[in-house]
């Protein structure tokens, strides 16, 4: 005996768990069971044997079964058909009263009718009886057990035993027994769950469930079977053949998984999952295919989840009958409600007639509404994020109002009705606005069978008749609430209940209910149940991987709404625009299709790699310096960062980098954000410049993330319009230390809250900020030439210290020290300017030569050390831009024309030949 | 019908043997029960629809909120008519339920009967 509690196995020591002995009679000590569970104090055990000669009657009673079926029914067909032979043998006969009494004549072909008759009777107990003792999970009593059976004489004397093979109905059966026949062909000693795996994927439940993975059958079967080749086989004889141990386990978890799920029988999706907990060759398999066992519970779950719709929706329609079609109750107690009917949406008629989405995952929720309607609340209010389903919740509710299976009593044959507030205010002073709502809650007090509905709460709060003092909208409607004179259920987002409804008398009157955002599982799970219609109005098919994939990228990258409405859009979107490039096939939108709608919603780059992108990330240096010169520990920072980034291989809580570049005016610390903004994002316009030296005073930090009164920030409105953008501040050290305590926060926790209270999240940017301070010790020390580093930490330590504070200087990913730039370095810095000249001339149809002379004296004449690359670019515009503009203006210059840059840096024109 | 038990070809055949033999008895104990609860619930369910009870329990409350004595004694009797109304029409699927339930009962006879007859 190995342990005595609840879900451990038991196995036997005589038998090792195969339950026979070695002349291969059942074990003496455990009687056969070989292997066993307790499971709320039943003891599990599996009973069927399972050899070729069992599979082969099996499939006998199934012949037989099929056979006398089918005699029967041709028994009863054969029947009808000789009675209405003998009729028409008689009716052209034309003898009326022979027809009309035909039992009491006596024929061969009327025999055979009562014949047929007893046929269908049969076949009617033949139906029945197929019902009944179809494989079913009874439920079973708890039974608390202080001690546990300790060994195997008093388990097989142990009364409350179950043989599990009894709740696997056919289809399943077979599944094993293809294990068994697959074990027995390749001549291995025991059948492991290898081949029940191998077996599985034969079932079409399991092929499909493999399908909404996205994994392809075949390679799954061709990586399955190189490792059933690679098993022993040294099978001598069939008797030999054992059910391995691990199967058992398998089957036993499979029928407590569906005795758990209440589910009728146990079927093959219960056993998939055990089964790749089981075999690590599996698990390693499909984690090679990108599945893991979540992956998998999910995707079972879905299939749940459709069944469980169509079984609803089948019980849905059958009570939905019962519930009246109009405005009266059953019993014609209720009044007309005129007022009301105009200015309200009756949900529960509605729902009756199948208008209102399903609500799915909710039902805790649901039932936390009736509990506190029960509990003597005659108001509640729903408060959430934009997005989380409110609505959706109340809507679940007018559905339940529907079937009145678990609805409290007093919601019993009642009308849910929404109250249209626009239509309510509309066209009216505020006073004939309240005269109006005074008038509805009078009908509905009289009618007796209604319950208010009011979407966004916030609608009616502020509506006020007459001077300061008297009563608004809400007000009018807390003090009829607290009179009990009517019940009511309403909503308001998170953002306007703390802006108008908490404070306001009908916040105090209602019960809050705060409805959280749903958790990944959830979310995916609701959004499984809104597949089925996306799939069917589109013509394409989700993967499960697709939907895995909205929820998780639009919980990272979209801020402004909740799971799940986000999510269901970015499906919505995707189905469309899916539908519209692959028209007539049936498109299976994966992981991409969503990564590609995100990328338009958010410009994130976040599809998988593409091999191009990934070869443009190895090569980013070489690409940023065809752009810049030099400064390669500043670039190699920078690249590697970005690489990181873009491979996920970073922490998702801070901003994708951020980095001060320190050095001289000049050198290039502008230009290389610049660059990287235009090579990694490819787009100019993914800048954010700021240039601090605007952000002086102290109230600047308004100007930043702007203001309650509902001033956009600068910063923050950029962001939150480009979460995937460069932001670059310019002359950092210029700026308000309160400024500075904003990007600790930025840097830290990768997120900032504006001035209306929003967060906006920075983790998806690249913060790169500049400075000046301490350029001319750089100068100084480079001109000694003391090493970078010690620089560098001097920097830190003295300069940097003066100006900000120590943990604002560390959480910096990189602090950069640009060098000043030599004479050679000029030259080449010339050589990118002028190819910027030659750039714009090429448009105009012109071109540039450049003697290397010329390109020397060039550099050196905008060569200052003090200044860095700045005199250089003045001087190229003063020198050759202007000179340029005038030869253009003078008609000297025309297109197919060469501008040359001679030795001596003057501009010289080459004329073209005449056409 | 066999259960997922250990088969054996002997089990198969007593088992078509007996489906034969007592099915019969099955046609008058099991299955007449099913029948009765299903006509049951089909009548109840009908009920349900028709909302006889509701009409009968709410016969002197006065419809559509009409509270005054005119209003009181014309629902009264608005009610007696459409209870009487319901009724027929309850009647009418109780003795379809009726007429099911003879059948089943009458028809292993009748047919054996017939069949007599015949030789």
């Amino acid at each position: 005996m190995k342990q005595n509690s609840e879900q451990s196995f038991i196995t036997c020591p005589t038998c090792s768990g195969s339950g026979a002995n070695d002349k291969n009679f059942s074990c003496a000590e455990c009687g056969g069971i070989g292997e066993g569970l307790f499971y709320r104090g039943n003891f599990l055990y599996w009973g069927l044997r399972i050899s070729r000669g069992n599979i082969f009657l099996r499939q006998v009673k199934h012949f037989l079964d099929l056979l006398i079926d089918l005699i029967a029914f041709l028994i009863f067909i054969g029947g009808l058909g000789s009675l209405v032979f003998w009729l028409w043998q008689n009716l052209s006969a034309g003898i009326l009263n022979k027809i009309l009494f035909f039992w009491q004549e006596k024929s061969i072909f009327i025999l055979f009718f009562w014949l047929g008759l007893a046929a269908l009777m049969f076949l009617i107990y033949r139906a029945d009886k197929m019902r009944d003792d179809e494989a079913r999970i009874k439920e079973f009593k708890l039974i608390e057990l202080k001690t546990y059976p300790d060994n195997w004489e008093q388990l097989r004397r142990y009364k409350k035993r179950l043989d599990i093979s009894l709740t696997f109905r056919d289809k399943t059966l077979s599944i094993i027994e293809d294990a068994y026949s697959l074990a027995l062909k390749l001549k291995n000693p025991e059948v492991t769950s290898l081949h029940l795996f191998s077996a599985m994927l034969k079932s079409v439940k399991i092929s499909v469930l493999f399908a909404r993975l996205n994994v392809s059958g075949r390679d799954l079967v061709d990586r399955l079977n190189s490792q059933l080749s690679a098993l022993p086989a040294t099978l001598k004889k069939e008797a030999d053949l054992k059910i391995a141990n691990e199967v058992k386990e398998i089957l036993m978890q499979g029928f407590v998984e569906a005795y758990e799920l209440k589910e009728d029988n146990t079927t093959v999706l219960n056993l998939l999952l055990p089964c790749v907990v089981s075999n690590r060759i599996v698990a390693e398999i499909l984690l090679d295919l990108k599945i893991d066992e979540n992956k998998i519970k999910n995707t079972i779950a879905w299939f749940r989840i459709n069944e469980q719709q169509v079984a609803n929706y089948r019980l849905y329609r059958k009570l939905a009958i019962f519930k009246p079609k109009t405005i009266m109750d059953r019993a014609y107690t209720a009044v007309a409600t005129p007022l009301l009917n105009n200015f309200g949406y009756d949900l529960t008629l509605a729902a009756k007639w199948g208008r209102l989405q399903l609500c799915v995952a909710r039902a805790k929720e649901i039932t936390a509404v009736f509990d506190a309607l029960k509990s003597g609340a005659n108001g509640v209010l729903l408060t959430g994020q934009d997005g989380v389903g409110k609505k959706t919740i109340i809507e679940g509710i007018a559905r339940e109002m529907v079937t009145e299976e678990n609805v409290p009593d007093f919601m019993r044959d009642k009308r849910l009705i929404e109250l249209d507030v626009a239509r309510l205010v509309s066209g009216a002073t505020a006073a004939d606005a309240e005269a109006r709502l005074l008038t509805i809650i009078d009908e509905i007090n009289r009618a007796g069978n209604i319950i208010l509905f009011i979407d966004n709460l916030e609608n009616i709060i502020g509506i006020t008749a007459g001077a300061e003092g008297s009563l608004e909208l809400s007000e009018v409607l807390a003090t009829q609430l607290e009179k009990g004179l009517l019940r009511c259920l309403a909503t308001a987002s998170d953002q306007n209940y703390s802006q108008h409804v908490e404070k306001s008398a009908i916040g105090r009157t209602m019960t809050r209910l705060k409805i959280a955002e749903p958790d990944k599982d959830q979310a995916i799970q609701i959004l499984e149940s809104k597949i089925g219609y996306l799939e069917a109005r589109n013509n394409i098919f989700f993967s499960y991987n697709a939907i895995e994939a909205a929820v998780e990228l639009s919980a990272k990258f979209i801020h402004e709404k909740s799971l799940p409405e986000k999510a269901i859009e970015i499906l919505e979107k995707t189905a469309v625009k899916a539908a519209g490039e692959h028209k007539g096939e049936r498109h299976i939108c994966d992981k991409n299709d969503i990564a590609l709608i995100i990328n338009q919603l958010t410009e994130i780059p976040v599809q998988d790699l593409g091999e191009q992108e990934g070869e443009k990330l190895l090569n980013l240096e070489e690409e940023i310096h065809k752009y810049m010169v030099d400064q390669e520990e500043a670039v190699d920072m920078v690249a590697n960062s970005l690489r990181r980034a873009r491979t996920e291989m970073r922490e998702g809580k801070r901003p994708i980098a951020s980095f001060l570049f320190l050095g001289p005016t000049g050198v290039g610390k502008t230009e290389l954000a610049k660059t990287i903004s235009r090579v990694y994002f490819n787009k100019k316009d993914l800048l954010v410049r700021l240039d601090m030296s605007e952000y002086q005073e102290e109230d600047s930090i308004k100007k930043m993330i702007g203001d309650s009164d509902g001033t956009k920030g600068y910063l923050t409105e950029a962001v939150r319009q480009k979460p995937f953008s460069l932001i670059l501040l310019d002359e950092f050290e210029k700026a308000n230390p309160k400024i500075f305590n904003l990007f600790l926060q930025v840097m830290d926790d990768g997120r900032l809250t504006d001035g209306q209270g929003q967060t906006i999240d920075f983790t998806n940017s690249i913060v790169i900020a500049t400075s000046n301070a301490g350029s001319n010790y750089i100068e100084d020390e480079i001109i000694k030439n003391t090493p970078i580093e010690q620089i560098k930490n001097s920097l830190i330590n003295e300069q940097l210290s003066r100006i900000m504070r120590p943990e604002l200087i560390n959480r910096f990913d990189g602090i950069i020290v640009f060098k000043p730039l030599s004479e050679k370095d000029t030259v080449a810095i010339a050589r990118l300017m002028l190819a910027d000249v030659a750039g714009m001339l090429k448009a105009k149809g012109m071109e540039l030569e450049i003697s290397d002379a010329g390109l020397a004296e060039i550099a050196r004449l905008g060569y200052d050390p003090k200044f860095g690359a700045r005199p250089l670019r003045r001087l190229i515009q003063d020198k050759i831009e202007d000179e340029i503009a005038k030869k253009i203006l003078g008609n000297e210059l025309a297109r197919r024309d060469t501008v040359v840059i001679n030795d001596s840096a003057e501009i010289e024109v080459k004329k073209a030949r005449e056409l | 019908m066999l259960k997922n038990s250990n088969i054996t070809l002997s089990k198969i055949f007593a088992d078509i043997f007996k489906d034969i033999v007592f099915f019969p008895f099955w046609w008058y104990s099991l299955g007449l029960a099913k029948i009765v609860k299903g006509l049951a619930g089909f009548v109840a369910g009908k009920e349900k629809s028709l909302a006889l009870i509701v009409w009968i329990k709410n016969i002197f409350v006065p419809m559509y909120g009409q509270r005054d004595i005119q209003g009181a004694i014309i629902s009264f009797f608005v009610r007696l008519i459409q209870i009487i109304f319901r009724s027929l029409i309850l009647l009418f699927w109780v003795i379809i339920a009726l007429i099911i339930f003879w059948l089943w009962l009458l028809s292993p006879i009748l047919i054996i009967y017939m069949i007599v007859l015949q030789f």
